[in-house]
């Protein structure tokens, strides 16, 4: 659970420090692709607290999801249809969706040890 | 997550996503991000405050400069001396550029020569200060009396130069495309640009050249400051 947390913290911290820098003219599509990396990220958390965890399709997500948007969004521009909306909307979704499944697993378990102590008690 | 490789796989995700997000961060610091609708037309409004604002002071130019028509009116009526030194005064306004001139020349204009590639507009370049340098150095040459570039009166402390995607031009902002009016006469100002080899040979082979004669050119007078603070004339 603390492993991507740490790995973020790190990675933000290498990046700021680091001379990365985007051109602007990709800025929107790299916009596009964090976004789908976050979700990627929050979706590994959510299948890890429901234990069915397999790595090959958390990368395979990541990269794919990222390169994808990306990719679509910059489709979209050439062809003026306004793709990364769909991108957005899609991955904002899933975003708070799999926020969500986080929160109730861990409602979850705290009201599983309240019931356990509850009926120690009696 | 049980397994080694999978943590570190995870980590260097994480790893990863990181980086993004502060390159990302970073960008959006620089460039400052999508304006938003709201900045947008925040924005518009103070244009509209600023251009009304650059009114007011026109309009007090103005009244100031008619005070000053005044003072040298009632000058010139004290007297003979006065009036050549009146006569005096008005030529070396005209030579400073502080009066509108008319009279006849070429109007010359600079602008992008664009192209079709695979459905997409392109320009061969852009146009920087020094074609436009180029130009107003040929036609001083060929004898110009007075030059204005999209207006803006080309006096003896006037600067042309780059600033991003504008020129700037009496610290006013200019882009193409650039109408650069000379008085003079006709003949020689044009046969000064048209040289084989010449300046308007070497530019329109990049961007379009177009030049064109008048009977009658207005030239507008220089509205900025001219103030020596300090230079002071040797006695």
């Amino acid at each position: 659970m603390w492993l991507p947390l740490i790995g973020i913290l790190i990675g933000i911290i290498l990046g700021m420090t680091l001379p990365i820098n985007i051109p602007t003219a990709y800025s929107s599509y790299m916009s596009i692709a964090v976004l789908a990396a976050l979700d990627s990220v929050f979706g590994g958390i959510r299948a890890s607290l429901e234990k069915h965890f397999e790595a090959d399709v958390f990368i395979s997500g990541f990269f794919g999801n990222a390169v994808l948007a990306a990719g679509l969004a910059y489709i979209g521009d050439r062809l003026n249809v306004p793709i990364y909306l769909c991108a957005i909307f899609v991955f904002g979704y899933r975003l708070f969706n799999n926020f969500a499944q986080i929160r109730r697993h861990f409602l979850g378990l705290l009201r599983k040890r309240s019931f356990i102590e509850d009926n120690l008690d009696k | 997550m049980k397994r080694l490789s999978d943590r570190i796989a995870i980590m260097i995700v994480c790893v990863i996503l990181g980086l993004m997000l502060a390159a990302q961060f970073k960008n959006v610091q620089n460039v400052g991000g999508n304006v938003s609708l709201q900045r947008a037309q925040e924005l518009t409004t103070q244009i509209q405050k600023l251009n009304q604002d650059i009114a007011g002071q026109q309009n007090l130019i103005q009244e100031l400069e008619e005070r000053l028509a005044d003072y040298e009116s009632a000058a010139q009526d004290a007297g003979k001396l006065n009036e050549t030194m009146y006569r005096d005064l008005e030529r070396a306004r005209n030579l400073a550029g502080l009066t509108e001139l008319e009279g006849p020349g070429v109007v010359v204009t600079v602008n992008l020569i664009s192209y079709q590639e695979w459905g997409e507009t392109g320009i061969i370049r852009n146009v920087y200060h020094e074609d436009l340098l180029m130009l107003v150095n040929e036609l001083n040459a060929a004898g110009a009396e007075a030059l204005a570039i999209n207006d803006e009166r080309i006096v003896s402390t006037t600067e042309i130069r780059d600033a991003g995607d504008y020129i700037v031009i009496n610290t006013n902002r200019h882009s193409v495309p650039f109408e650069i009016k000379a008085l003079g006469n006709p003949d020689t100002l044009e046969a000064s640009l048209m040289l084989l080899g010449g300046v308007a040979d070497s530019l329109g082979e990049e961007l379009e050249i177009k030049i064109r004669r008048e009977n009658s050119i207005r030239i507008p007078k220089y509205t900025g400051l001219l103030q020596f603070d300090y230079s002071v004339p040797v006695q």
